[in-house]
């Protein structure tokens, strides 16, 4: 536990050192939620209902995106593929430490520091514009909300590794990647609208997947628009999508870290 | 002139090696040109959806907000297919490859905004424009001749602009070599003409016109074509590229100068 905790204070270091790309990372989290934000309220105009949903649960909606992005998508795992293909996997593999945990506590570091700049910018946003957000009534929301959100954390994780180990086998890291986590996942999760908007044979079909567990049931939960049984439905099928996505990427890693020769700059 | 003629052929030659490049590995090529289709396509239904419902977006009907979305893909995969070079150059740099192009006889800013250029980009480009010329001509948005030789010139204009935008990443990659994220911070802010910039509140759109001028890349063009544009703004578009341009060459000059090969 020790190691993994002087780990996470390495990272933590580690991102003040390149200050300028994090600055201009938060910067760009900052520009989409302010698209967003700026989109829907001019959809709203002087309506306060729309498409089954009021402007402080709209506006409710795109905050909650804002953070959960920064907690659920923001990840390190990535950092996995190019080090399989460039060789320097091996300098993690000679050491006495895990590398799914070795990923996972940079994940964490990673998500507390984004989460903490989120909170100071989106606050600054709704303290000058002065928006009204929804919170919930009931206390056991609260409860199920943050149980989906930590599943969804470490589902995201699983899948992201699943992605990168794929490098054992091929040249090319970006374009799978670029296709499933940056407009699949992301899409499908309602990071850009809440996906109950979209025509009903579209939705069905989109909640097999595991991205609307990711943002968008969380996202209901808080706005308690989800009855109790469809809550435990949505934490249920994220927790399959969480284990068949951990066994994956655990079956892959031993079969490309078995064959695997280090082989590269 | 033979110098110009000759350096379309020196990229010409850069576009063929990065095609070779590009589909080396042919499902990535494949998976690359799905997701640009698929994520154009997920946009589309979103704008389709909400604004079947609502009517009406700052002031714009849907069509009209549909065909700002289709010019902005448009102009930004234009951008994005010839200036892929920028992608790259922070690796060169690193590396110390960009050391050995300035040796070479070509201008010191040529490979780095030229050397890539993005052929599935290309490809994207060509159901793109029929899909969009489609459009304007099926929901009646073709307002006259006029109109479209103003639109033509002012998406050269942009493209200028584009260039002027990706030296500049350039040149702080030059001094900092520390800009992972400079080119998707110019990104993330164009894709905010995604819409129609009216939407945004006035100190935003003041920003998005002499900033990073996002309002002149791609809303200034659209409302052209739509006839909806007044002289004014025209004048202003041509003045902020001109001075995007010799600003960045300019600034580019300068980093060149404070250069001493960063390389590992």
């Amino acid at each position: 536990m020790k190691k993994y905790l002087q780990l996470a204070n390495l990272t933590f270091q580690d991102y003040f050192v390149y200050r300028l790309n994090f600055y201009l990372w938060r910067f760009r989290s900052f520009i989409t939620f302010l698209t967003l934000l700026f989109f829907w309220l001019a959809i709203y105009g002087n309506q306060e209902s729309f498409l089954g949903y009021q402007k402080s649960q709209m506006i409710t909606y795109v905050v909650g995106v804002a953070f959960l992005r920064t907690i659920i998508f923001g990840t390190r795992s990535t950092d996995l593929a190019p080090q399989i293909r460039s060789g320097s996997l091996i300098k993690l593999l000679l050491k006495p430490i895990k590398v799914f945990k070795y990923f996972f506590t940079q994940d964490i570091v990673d998500k507390l520091l984004n989460f903490l700049f989120a909170g100071f910018e989106i606050g600054l946003v709704l303290f000058i514009l002065n928006f009204s957000l929804y919170f919930p009534q009931n206390i056991t929301t609260y409860f199920f909300f943050f149980v989906l959100v930590s599943l969804a954390i470490v589902l995201l994780f699983f899948i992201s590794m699943t992605l990168s180990i794929i490098s054992f086998w091929t040249e090319e890291i970006w374009a799978a990647r670029f296709l499933f986590m940056v407009i699949f996942m992301e899409f499908l999760a309602g990071t850009y609208f809440p996906l109950d908007i979209l025509p009903s044979w579209l939705t069905k079909i989109i909640y097999l997947t595991p991205s609307p567990y990711l943002i968008f049931f969380p996202m209901k939960i808080w706005l308690e628009q989800l009855s109790a049984e469809e809550i435990l439905k949505a934490i249920l099928i994220c927790f399959i999508w969480l284990l068949f996505f951990w066994w994956l990427s655990f079956f892959l890693w031993k079969k490309g870290s078995r064959s695997y020769s280090a082989y590269g700059d | 002139m033979a110098t110009k003629l000759r350096l379309v052929k020196i990229w010409w030659r850069f576009v063929l090696l990065s095609t070779q490049d590009q589909f080396l590995t042919g499902w990535a090529a494949i998976l690359f040109i799905i997701g640009k289709v698929v994520r154009f396509c997920f946009f589309f239904i979103f704008l389709f959806v909400v604004l079947s419902a609502t009517k009406n977006l700052a002031g714009y009907n849907r069509e009209q907000v549909i065909f700002f979305f289709l010019v902005f893909n448009l102009i930004d995969i234009i951008v994005q297919c010839f200036f892929r070079g920028v992608y790259h150059f922070r690796y060169n740099v690193v590396k110390g490859e960009y050391d050995f192009d300035l040796g070479k006889p070509w201008p010191a800013w040529f490979r780095p905004i030229f050397g890539y250029t993005d052929p599935l980009d290309f490809i994207t480009l060509i159901p793109l424009w029929s899909y969009f010329i489609w459009f304007v001509f099926s929901r009646h948005l073709f307002t006259g001749v006029g109109d479209l030789v103003l639109f033509l010139l002012l998406l050269g204009n942009s493209i200028i602009l584009g260039f002027a935008f990706h030296l500049l990443a350039c040149s702080i990659c030059l001094l900092t070599t520390e800009i992972d994220h400079l080119i998707w911070v110019y990104r993330d802010l164009t894709s905010m003409a995604k819409f129609p910039t009216d939407i945004y509140q006035k100190f935003i759109q003041f920003f998005l016109t002499f900033t990073i001028p996002v309002v002149i890349l791609f809303t200034v063009p659209a409302k052209a074509l739509l006839g909806l544009l007044s002289w004014p703004w025209i004048v202003l578009a041509f003045i902020i590229s001109g001075f995007s341009w010799w600003g960045s060459m300019k600034f580019w000059r300068h980093a060149l100068r404070k250069y001493s090969s960063a390389s590992s």
